[in-house]
């Protein structure tokens, strides 16, 4: 757990260091006349000492709390459902717009149920049908969203 | 004292148009629902009605919008109560005493205090409000760059105290936003910053972009991470004759009631998520003062009629530092903040002046809204209970559809839903490492705010940092912010010895 706590503190100080050194590239100015670069480098350094401060405190055993009350857990089991489900959220939007919104949204709603376990085809083809006909009804029919037609042209 | 009056009747007068109305109880029902629905918070719900307010005038979209976060602070307490599930953390409270009251077979009292309760807070809250507001937006006209810079860099500290586990975590989250927030173009040069050349970058990361991911489709991984079994418990709904509370009731509850409210709204004026803190200090105090603490825990009336004012009042007397000032101090009004600058409303100082009928239209709405809420909540109570019947695994699905559907609108544009996944993995990412996400999405609103501020108080100064501590209210300011960032040293120095295993618990 302190392991891994402390890759997140790393990786904190890195965003902070890259944020400060592509801020370095920017006009900084002067205190009176602050070029763009000046606050985000300051912010970076900031970012840098904290990320330096919550490694010590780790280090040196400070930061009691997080460690007790960090939910550092992931479910055995159910964590296999989380990058099938990701992963199809990342497909859906991948294909918006060459789709379109009513087939991509069915598509989702439709592998969505079956990761999360709704197998009967009886159940969730007229669940993601519905679903999407109603959403397609509030948002291009009443509410005159452009949402994409994709190849299927509605 | 007539004078506020005045435009708070013509107020009434916009708030009870035909739209308006509709709008309010849009609002009130969304917000229930939203209340009602674990893992929906009222971020992640006002942030996804944002796209559906395009097409209405400022006045009607923050109608809706003020309307789902009063809302959802009636609607998380019936879940708390009838099956000891809060729907949104400001309800963790009300579950202790208010569950045991279902238990006892007395849901309908419980749910009738909290419904009379909020109502009587959030009506005391709106009249503060009213009477508040305006003196305060006066002496605020004398607000410069160094004042609000220091009144925000206090609102990140305090807020980064008051959330999560860990301050420096806290901290390091605020700075991560402010970084974000930095994306796009400067506002004083007119440079790009950190777009590498990607045009939608141009305008900055889309805020609601940033909050539906992280407190919507974070919550969602969150769950599906987790066993999704329906929902077995009993739901102990009341009938409608079991809804009225006892004289004893009513006669307990009532100084609880004002006590919570009280607490509330002062607790709302400083930054933080006043609702939950609310809830806290109102139970704390209901036990300390009541004659009997012992029923505490078992079902005291006390412990549900004054959280559940506090939280209601809270909602209210957070608008006074948005409307008044044009700084949130959490992010559900963070989250409104942005709203009113997509509508082209900046508020702060001015808007009292500039955007009257706005004004006093939302908070002549809030107390319809509330009325509404209260005629609401108690006839419906078993169709709020139901809805939780819903299996969680047919839930989510629906709830993804429609944060991709609602982020595709603000912009028509995929980026944003590119944006929106990132920050939900993200999100669900920081919960794991117990990392919040309330400071970032706050510093990502206010983090251009905050940078305008430091460079025209450089500007103004000629560089010299003193311009911080010379000028009084930017001093008192900063003094509370050092005072708040040696609070955790205080407590390391001053914590007391080891206690044993049982007296561990029992405090």
């Amino acid at each position: 757990m302190k392991k891994s706590e402390a890759i997140t503190g790393i990786i904190l100080f890195l965003f902070g260091g890259i944020t400060a050194v592509f801020s370095l590239r920017m006009p900084i100015g002067t205190f009176r006349m602050a070029g763009s670069g000046l606050f985000p480098l300051c912010l970076g350094l900031l970012l840098m000492a904290l990320s330096g401060l919550l490694l010590l405190t780790i280090y040196f055993g400070g930061e009691r709390i997080t460690e007790e009350k960090a939910k550092i857990v992931f479910i055995p089991g159910y964590v296999k459902q989380i990058l099938p489900f990701f992963a199809t959220l990342v497909l859906a939007t991948l294909f918006f717009k060459e789709l379109g919104y009513p087939l991509t949204s069915f598509l989702l709603l439709l592998s969505l149920l079956r990761i999360l376990g709704v197998n009967r085809w009886t159940t969730n083809v007229p669940l993601s049908l519905v679903t999407v006909g109603a959403s397609y009804l509030l948002f291009v029919k009443w509410l005159q969203i452009p949402l994409p037609k994709g190849w299927i042209g509605f | 004292m007539l004078d506020s009056l005045q435009p708070l009747i013509s107020g009434f007068g916009i708030a009870t148009t035909m739209q308006n109305l509709f709008y309010c109880l849009m609002g009130a029902i969304v917000g229930t629902l939203v209340g009602v629905l674990p893992g929906l918070g009222p971020i992640a719900g006002i942030a996804l009605l944002i796209p559906a307010t395009f097409g209405l005038n400022p006045t009607s979209a923050i109608i809706m919008l003020a309307g789902i976060y009063y809302g959802a602070m009636y609607g998380g307490s019936t879940t708390s109560i009838l099956l000891n599930v809060p729907g949104e953390t400001a309800s963790v409270i009300t579950c202790i005493d208010g569950y045991q009251m279902a238990q006892k077979g007395r849901a309908g009292p419980a749910l009738a205090m909290c419904a009379i309760g909020s109502f009587i807070a959030g009506t005391i809250g709106i009249f503060g409000l009213v009477f508040l507001a305006p003196p305060l937006a006066e002496a605020a006209l004398a607000f410069g760059p160094p004042e609000y810079f220091s009144l925000m860099v206090f609102g990140f500290i305090v807020l980064s105290n008051v959330t999560g586990t860990s301050l420096i975590k806290a901290l390091m989250m605020a700075v991560v936003g402010l970084i974000i927030g930095t994306i796009g173009i400067d506002p004083v040069t007119g440079n790009e910053r950190f777009t590498f050349g990607s045009v939608p970058l141009l305008s900055g990361v889309e805020f609601v972009a940033v909050a539906i991911g992280l407190f919507g489709i974070g919550e969602v991984l969150v769950n599906v991470e987790k066993p999704l079994d329906m929902l077995k418990a009993k739901v102990l709904v009341p009938r409608l004759r079991e809804l009225y509370p006892t004289f004893q009731d009513l006669k307990r509850s009532i100084v609880a009631i004002l006590r919570g409210t009280g607490i509330g709204f002062g607790v709302g004026l400083v930054p933080g998520p006043a609702p939950v803190i609310a809830t806290y200090a109102s139970y704390i105090t209901e036990k300390k003062v009541s004659k009997h603490p012992e029923e505490f825990g078992k079902g005291a009336i006390e412990g549900v009629a004054g959280p559940e004012s506090a939280n209601n009042s809270a909602c209210q007397s957070a608008f006074i530092p948005l409307f008044v000032l044009g700084i949130p101090f959490a992010p559900p009004t963070a989250i409104l903040l942005g709203a009113l600058l997509i509508h082209g409303v900046n508020p702060g100082p001015m808007l009292i002046g500039q955007h009257p009928q706005l004004f006093w239209g939302v908070i002549a709405s809030m107390y319809i809204g509330n009325f509404i809420l209260l005629l609401l909540n108690l006839p419906f109570v078993p169709f709020f209970a139901n809805i939780l019947r819903i299996p969680k695994k047919i839930l989510l699905p629906l709830v993804i559809l429609f944060c991709i559907t609602g982020m595709y609108t603000v912009n028509n544009s995929v980026f944003d839903i590119w944006v929106m996944l990132l920050f939900g993995g993200l999100g669900f990412l920081m919960r794991k490492w117990a990392y919040e996400g309330a400071p970032l999405l706050l510093a990502l609103v206010l983090g251009p705010k905050l940078e305008v501020a430091f460079r025209q108080s450089l500007m103004i100064s000629h560089g010299d940092f003193g311009i911080f501590v010379n000028r009084p209210v930017s001093m008192v300011f900063l003094l509370a912010t050092v005072l708040f960032l040696l609070v955790p040293v205080f407590r390391i120095l001053f914590k007391p010895k080891k206690k044993g295993r049982s007296e561990k618990f029992e405090s």
